[in-house]
């Protein structure tokens, strides 16, 4: 018996993305396209002050409108004890205010009503008296004596929320007291805000009859969700079905429970109808969670030669209102305790402080990993420091202080065990890609006319794929995450998993994990995900962590099909199955390649013809419990030019070498590269979100908070090179925030460079063309 | 948002005053005035049409006058909402007479605007204001200034021409 080997398309091949036919042609379902028999509309009355007292609520108007069902105040849900629910982090959050305001546009009541129209006019009537109070907008002032306390409703009457700390401090002191040279930087990752271009919102629809809530919603994580609704509610578990349909970005900001969703479920429960809510584009730039927000005061401590030897960094976090960070549970300022980088240091000392402020929830992890983004912002600017203060090339302060290839798996002086790397291989990579030497002689050429030319490094060691079970849950729940695969008797499988894809392709790459582990061709295989009545139980997507979790559990279930595929193989051919091997996705016998047999027979024969001693049937599922995080990393380099009268940074070239370890789907990595450099631009040079001293946000549309576009975006030349994970069941590491995490310091230090003549060390991003003229209008060298 | 400003009127300072006294006086030229309820003579309610960028809204206000001192003192504080905005404001003017016909008017004005006016027109509002202050007193100066036209002040306040709210984004 001898069998074709199939074409197979499984690890390495650009498989096209088997989503895009549907999203090209505006076939996606995305949550505002469902509509259901008897659907009610909701929408949401916010709040104009950032504090204040809620003195009344007057629904008298909205309710005599025609079409309006009710109006759910904070007191209909405290009488429910729903008036606030938990966040991921320990703390709890109001779903609707029973006396107080603490962010502006917060929600404050919800209208329920026939139509959608109806609904957006029927909040204009609601009117709420306010009774306005101080609100606390500056971190710096947060704890002041004074400060007027965020949440009154805790215990602690502070408005310090936690203080977190990584690493030896004494140890790190030591080394700064005896240390050559010691550089120091401040440095604030302003505030920024997710942004998909699909905004929040649900469709909750309680069945009365029996008694089951099945909720559509715009999640990253449908099955701890329903958890935390069964938790929270009281209906039992398998009376709640989470849907996660197609997602139109989600990028972190898609991980927490918004009070949007608990209000439209309680409408639905007390109405027996589905109800929907679609949040609008300001309502989604106001009120959902924000990233970063982190003021970071940084030390280095240096030999005079470059030799880098102890970091210490104290940070002040700015939570808003709400600490509703979507962080692991035993990491409130997420993994930034990364912060030493690629870089070889002796100690390092890591300090958070987190506070509360009249602003919406911050924390979220806006495709960085948590927190990376800022740790690799802060050690990137420092190296550049160090260089600028001791007049060494920063290329060269970075190859000596890499940790060496041979030093890995290797353990970093805040606890991290990095499993591989080749730092050196991927910063030769990048410079001779973009002739780094002759990018100098040009630099010093032009500086000699006058012009401003920059030349940015960053090399950064990303953390992702939380988490082993022994350090990393979301209230209690481990972070493993789930596949489940079943073959059909014609060789075609549907593979189910615990993670949902926003864009990244899941259903492709993992198809092509099972093509590749079963020898089945990769269209033949149907990937699902997103319903919590069908899919394993999983943590979700977010954080880079669907390859190394769920892309493990498929690979490890796929082999658990493969090891019975063995026994019926060996049955087929008729020969013990120790006397097989698996060679070009089909099953072999040692030493005579031309007997075998594919996993197309084997799937037929597993329906059909199965040895007695064989359970018929031929699938397998595996929860994955990573043994380690997985520490995918990068050298890119920016060339930015500076125009002299408008202070416009405009990026010239540049070039991403990435090391995601082994590759499942090189045009999907490219594409995730893409987007991340474009999103790691976009804070390095447009995007901030600010509040004036009342607490009203200054960005709160399109026009005011500047995304990027085709035109902002330069051409990305990418590469890479490969170190594979050495504990991934694929060598895999994961590779959707590296960009976001990596981009922005390389363009910062660019920036910086083309001024550093000038005397310039640091500018904070954004760096907006305002911020750079004013600095050239100061040194005389702008252009009238 | 904190603004002061100088008017030198042409007018005698207890014209001036009686025009700044007399709500409806004050809403004839204040710039997208719609409506009013008077509740006592130092506390009214006018209703007024602000447009800031692309964003319109109507406040509802409450209006005290405070510290009042004739003849040439007077304050006022006032509290308003309008959809998703609310605005509070205090301020206060300081006659000096120059001469018979001449008055000098030192006033100020602290404004503190909540929600979407604020937050969607932030780029927009001071200059907004200012536009606003200038339109107001160019009415002011022009009906003061003027030759007297018998019973003024006992018209009811009329609302200004529509083209008075559609302020802003120029």
């Amino acid at each position: 018996m001898t069998s074709e080997a199939p074409i197979i398309r499984g690890m390495g091949h650009s498989v096209k993305r088997k989503e895009d036919p549907r999203f090209l042609r505006g076939k996606g379902h995305y949550i505002d396209d469902f509509k259901l028999p008897g659907m009610l509309y909701m929408d949401i009355v916010r709040s104009p002050y950032a504090h204040a007292r809620i003195v009344n609520i007057d629904a008298s108007k909205a309710l005599a409108l025609p079409g309006v069902l009710a109006v759910i105040t904070g007191k209909d849900l405290d009488a429910a004890g729903l008036a606030w629910m938990p966040t991921l982090m320990s703390d709890k959050q109001m779903v609707l205010p029973v006396d107080r305001v603490v962010y502006q546009s917060q929600e404050v009541a919800a209208v329920i009503a026939t139509e959608r129209y109806i609904a957006a006019d029927a909040i204009t009537l609601v009117e709420v008296e306010y009774e306005p109070l101080p609100p606390v907008m500056d971190p710096h002032k947060a704890t002041d004596p004074d400060a007027p306390l965020v949440r009154p409703d805790r215990d602690a009457k502070t408005n310090h929320i936690w203080h977190w700390e990584a690493g030896d401090a004494a140890r790190t002191d030591e080394v700064f007291q005896n240390a050559e040279v010691v550089v120091k930087q401040d440095l604030y990752i302003p505030r920024i805000h997710v942004c998909s271009i699909e905004t929040c919102g649900c469709i909750a629809s309680y069945d009365k009859i029996d008694g089951k809530l099945t909720v559509y919603m715009t999640t990253q994580a449908p099955h701890a969700i329903r958890t935390v609704f069964s938790l929270v509610s009281g209906i039992p578990e398998h009376k709640i079905r989470i849907i996660s349909p197609d997602i139109g970005g989600g990028f972190g900001g898609k991980v927490p429970v918004y009070p949007g969703y608990v209000i439209a479920t309680v409408a639905s429960l007390q109405t027996g109808l589905p109800v929907k809510w679609i949040e609008d584009r300001s309502e989604n730039l106001q009120a959902d969670s924000f990233a970063r927000d982190y003021h970071i005061s940084a030390e280095l401590a240096a030999k005079k030669d470059g030799t880098m030897q102890a970091l210490r960094v104290k940070t002040l976090a700015d939570h808003g209102a709400f600490d509703a960070a979507a962080n692991p549970s035993k990491f409130p300022a997420g993994l930034f305790s990364i912060i030493t980088g690629s870089y070889d240091l002796q100690a390092a000392h890591v300090e958070v402080d987190g506070v509360y402020t009249n602003k919406p929830s911050g924390g979220v992890a806006y495709r960085c990993s948590f927190r990376v983004t800022e740790a690799v912002h802060t050690i990137e600017r420092l190296v550049d420091t160090l260089a600028l203060a001791l007049s060494l090339d920063p290329a060269d302060v970075r190859m000596k202080n890499f940790i060496p290839p041979e030093a890995f798996p290797y353990k970093s002086p805040t606890g991290w065990e990095y499993d591989s790397g080749n730092y050196p291989a991927a910063l030769q990579k990048a410079m001779a890609k973009i002739d780094y030497a002759g990018l100098r002689r040009e630099q010093a050429e032009k500086r000699a006319r006058g012009e401003l030319m920059g030349i940015g490094i960053s090399t950064f060691t990303e953390i992702v794929g939380a988490g082993p079970s022994h350090t990393f849950d979301i209230l209690g729940i481990k972070m493993f995450d789930s596949c489940e695969i079943r073959v059909h008797p014609t060789g075609s499988a549907i593979v189910r998993i615990g993670v949902q894809t926003q864009g990244q392709g899941h259903e492709t790459t993992f198809a092509q994990i099972v093509a590749e582990e079963l020898g089945l061709p990769v269209e033949n295989i149907t990937v699902e995900h997103g319903d919590t009545d069908t899919a394993p139980y999983g943590l979700g997507t977010y954080a880079s962590r669907s390859t190394p979790t769920a892309g493990a559990a498929t690979a490890v279930a796929a082999r658990k099909i493969r090891d019975k595929a063995k026994k019926i193989a060996g049955h087929l051919l008729e020969v013990s199955p120790d006397d097989l091997e698996w060679q070009d996705h089909k099953f072999q016998v040692k030493g005579a390649p031309g007997r075998s047999v594919t996993m197309k027979d084997i799937a037929f024969a597993a329906y059909t013809n199965f040895p007695q001693d064989v359970e018929a049937g031929l699938e397998a599922v595996d929860y994955y419990d990573p043994p380690n995080l997985t520490f995918p990393f990068g050298a890119y380099i920016c060339v930015v030019d500076i125009d002299r009268g408008t202070g416009m940074v405009k990026i010239r070239r540049f070039v991403a070498v990435d090391d995601c370890g082994n590759i499942i789907n090189p045009m999907i990595v490219d594409g995730q590269i893409h987007g991340g450099l474009t999103m790691g631009m976009a804070p390095a040079l447009l995007e901030a979100i600010t509040y004036d001293e009342y607490g009203n946000i200054q960005q709160s549309n399109l026009m005011d908070y500047l995304l990027p576009t085709a035109m902002e975006t330069p051409v990305w030349e990418t590469d890479k090179t490969v170190t594979p994970s050495p504990h991934h069941p694929l060598g895999a590491k994961g590779v959707g925030e590296s960009a976001t995490v990596g981009a922005p310091p390389a363009i910062a230090n660019a920036v910086v460079d083309a001024l550093s003549h000038l005397g310039v060390t640091h500018l904070d991003i954004p760096i907006t063309p305002w911020k750079v003229y004013q600095i050239l209008e100061a040194h005389g060298a702008a252009e009238a | 948002m904190q603004f002061t400003g100088t008017q030198q009127i042409n007018a005698p300072a207890q014209k001036v005053w009686d025009f700044m006294l007399d709500p409806n006086m004050v809403a004839s030229c204040a710039p997208g005035f719609q409506s009013m309820e008077i509740l006592a003579p130092d506390h009214f309610k006018p209703t007024v049409a602000v447009g800031v960028g692309a964003v319109k809204a109507k406040f509802t206000l409450d209006v005290q006058l405070e510290d009042v001192r004739p003849p040439d003192h007077a304050g006022v504080r006032g509290r308003g909402n309008a959809v998703g905005s609310a605005v509070e404001l205090h301020g206060a003017m300081d006659l000096t007479p120059v001469s018979d016909t001449e008055t000098t008017m030192n006033w100020t004005a602290d404004v503190i605007v909540n929600g979407v006016i604020a937050s969607v027109g932030a780029r927009l509002l001071e200059g907004t204001a200012q536009k606003l202050t200038a339109r107001f007193f160019d009415c002011f100066r022009q009906k003061l200034e003027a030759p007297e036209t018998p019973a003024a002040s006992e018209a009811p306040a009329t609302p200004s021409t529509p083209d008075a709210s559609d302020t802003g984004n120029t």
